[in-house]
């Protein structure tokens, strides 16, 4: 049946704002470890090429120091024990040629104010030595000579290796368990409001006992659904006390109503035959209109307060139709009405045939009210795809408007098509009760070309 | 003239009882609870028993269990406000012979009591019926119109096998809609009026005295034409 928005997407539509809450959540906790370990990585290395500045400025300030003519021997032995090449001495002549240590030429990328700058060095045997980064600095002597010191800095890249290592691992260690456990912790929440969502199912359907569960937590969920549920007793208190006026109200003026009718009517037939006569005919005609109605009212209270009952019995709902169509069909002729009948094999079920021919006379009876002199009425009963039975009662009537569909079951509802019938709208009230307490379920569909009621039977489950 | 019990707590109830079946030619008495009740109708010979399905000291089905116990097979119409078709079942289970429902019109009790006592007169077993020149046979089921077969569906026989079985007496579109079709709920419509009209196309035919009479504000009667 066309209820309006199903609520199903809503869980999906949770569920997916839970994931990107997490997701989000992981995103912004990774781009935080990133910029914290980025401003580690920025600080350490800032830190280990000033020290390296200081330990190049040390030493070429100790080589200036040393006696001119020792200088290469110095030099030599300086890098002869720098056998890794961590620390890199060169003496240069006016010309740039090599004196003594192991760099093979001087670096072009070497200020001459004697600050310390980046270098690629390329070294003194080519063979065994790759460019490397490394920071160096150089002094032109008074002779004329040139002294340079290169320092591998390749430390500084290790730290910021080792950082980013630590970043990975660090990541992969704290995110992946922590989405997880989001997800996880995520899901309790989404498994309870699943639960919630299944138990306002039967409230929407119009079941008001139904309560939500509330855990024993007491979190907001818990208060969400512990407000819903007061609200829940409220309205179910005030519409019992609704139904209860209007059913108290045709109780009570039953009787003085009959009275008035017995009155009425025993005038009518004094005055039988005369203008008096037609008169008190009408009112008492009035009355039975209205005698009908608080009937049909008190019988729709009636069905609905009604359990649903152990004892019924199997039911041929084949024979129901067929005595619905036998009792209904003089009718359709005299309107000129076609009123096929059509009954397929159809699955076990258990019910009430009493209570189920009234349900399809009441539907019968509406199709061939609605339904145009010369029209078409069908009653078919077949078994759907599931295996329920399903009975569509079709009419080629004005058919039911989108928007009217849910309130034609309400008590009272006429549309503004059937104002102009007879009938008092309580007839698919009565429909609706009967096939609730059967548990099946009754829609309607079709155009504007006739409606179509359809009820559907869950066969029974042989045990 | 035959002798009607009312056994009726509600006073104002029992009067309208009273009334209506002195109205149809019946001697009524009034007993108010159930103990006294149950005796009376134990001790005289009652044509019809009217029992309220609920009184002060005993209770109508256990009335009526007690009766029929005792092989007395008096007629009781049940009278409750108990509406339900499950009452209903038990009431008739019980032993009584119709139920009405409160608030009920008078000439609906009238009409149901006179069916009732009709019911008790005749041999339940006759194969034939017969109202002026108008025959059914229930064995062969095949009806005549003067002489001449008529062409019935079954459900037109069962109308017209009640209708005949209770001629000459008022009967509902309720008792009618309860006894033909076995339903105990208001059809609503004019369906039976429907019903009843194609009957009447097939057995009143022109120029023959026509026999389903309707009576106003009440049912139909099917009665030779006077």
């Amino acid at each position: 049946m066309d209820r309006g928005i199903s609520l199903r997407p809503l869980t999906d539509a949770w569920r997916s704002a839970t994931s990107r809450l997490i997701l989000i959540y992981g995103a912004l906790f990774a781009i935080w470890c990133v910029v914290l370990l980025g401003v580690v990585q920025w600080e350490a290395s800032r830190y280990l090429s000033r020290v390296v500045d200081q330990m190049l400025v040390a030493r070429i300030h100790y080589l200036e120091g040393t006696d001119a003519r020792n200088l290469p021997d110095t030099v030599a032995t300086a890098s002869a024990v720098d056998v890794q090449g961590f620390m890199r001495v060169g003496l240069f002549d006016a010309h740039g040629r090599r004196v003594a240590g192991n760099i093979a030429r001087v670096p072009d990328e070497l200020s001459e104010d004697g600050t310390v700058t980046s270098v690629k060095a390329m070294l003194v045997d080519a063979s065994r030595d790759t460019p490397m980064r490394a920071r160096g600095i150089t002094r032109e002597l008074p002779d004329g000579r040139r002294l340079v010191v290169i320092k591998d800095s390749t430390t500084i890249d290790g730290l910021g290796a080792i950082i980013r290592r630590g970043l990975l691992w660090g990541l992969s260690l704290t995110l992946i368990p922590g989405v997880l456990g989001g997800v996880l912790i995520a899901r309790g929440p989404a498994r309870r409001i699943r639960a919630i969502q299944q138990a306002m199912e039967p409230i929407r359907e119009g079941d008001l006992s139904v309560r939500l569960p509330v855990s024993r937590g007491g979190d907001e969920v818990d208060l969400l659904a512990a407000t819903v549920n007061t609200t829940l007793g409220e309205i179910e208190r005030l519409l019992g006390e609704v139904k209860g006026v209007s059913d108290n109200i045709a109780h009570d003026l039953r009787t003085p109503l009959t009275r008035m009718r017995t009155r009425l009517y025993r005038l009518q037939q004094q005055f039988a035959e005369t203008p008096e006569g037609d008169q008190l005919e009408a009112c008492v005609a009035e009355i039975d209109t209205v005698l009908g109605r608080f009937r049909a009212l008190l019988r729709v209270s009636e069905l609905e307060d009604r359990q649903r009952s152990a004892c019924f019995e199997e039911l041929d709902i084949g024979a129901v139709l067929r005595n619905v169509h036998d009792f209904y069909a003089p009718l359709a002729e005299d309107r000129g009405q076609a009123f096929e009948i059509r009954l397929d094999k159809l699955p076990p079920l258990r019910g009430d045939p009493q209570l189920m021919f009234e349900a399809f006379a009441n539907l019968v009876g509406n199709a061939i009210k609605f339904t145009p002199d010369g029209g078409a009425v069908r009653l078919v009963a077949t078994t759907d795809a599931a295996g329920d039975a399903r009975i569509d009662i079709a009419d080629t009537g004005p058919g039911i408007p989108e928007g009217e569909r849910e309130a034609v079951f309400r008590r009272f509802y006429r549309g503004d098509e059937t104002r102009t019938k007879p009938g008092c709208g309580l007839g698919l009230a009565i429909v609706s009760a009967i096939v609730r307490l059967h548990g099946y379920s009754l829609s309607v569909g079709g155009d504007e070309k006739g409606a179509v009621f359809s009820v559907t039977c869950p066969p029974v489950v042989s045990s | 003239m035959p002798r009607a019990l009312v056994i009726e707590d509600d006073e104002v109830t029992a009067r309208d009882i009273v009334a209506e079946l002195s109205a149809h030619g019946l001697t009524a008495e009034w007993v108010a609870n159930g103990r006294d009740g149950l005796t009376r109708a134990l001790a005289d010979g009652y044509d019809i028993i009217t029992l309220d399905r609920m009184l002060p000291g005993m209770d109508g089905i256990d009335i009526v269990s007690a009766l029929r116990e005792r092989r007395i097979d008096t007629p009781v119409l049940m009278i409750s406000a108990l509406s339900d078709v499950d009452e209903r079942v038990r009431g008739l289970r019980a032993g009584g012979d119709d139920y009405l429902t409160k608030p009920f019109s008078p000439d609906e009790l009238a009409a149901r009591a006179e069916v009732l006592l009709r019911r008790r007169r005749p041999a339940a077993n006759e194969t034939r019926l017969r109202v002026a020149d108008l025959e059914l046979d229930l064995v062969r089921h095949n009806a005549l119109r003067g002489g001449q077969p008529l062409t019935l569906l079954p459900t037109e026989f069962r109308l017209l096998e009640f209708l005949m079985r209770n001629a000459g007496q008022v009967v509902t579109r309720q008792m009618i809609f309860e006894h033909v079709w076995g339903f105990h709920f208001d059809p609503g419509t004019n369906v039976i009026d429907v019903h009843i009209g194609r009957l009447r196309r097939k057995i009143d035919g022109t120029g023959q005295a026509p026999l389903i009479r309707t009576v106003r504000g009440s049912g139909y009667l099917l009665a030779p034409a006077d």
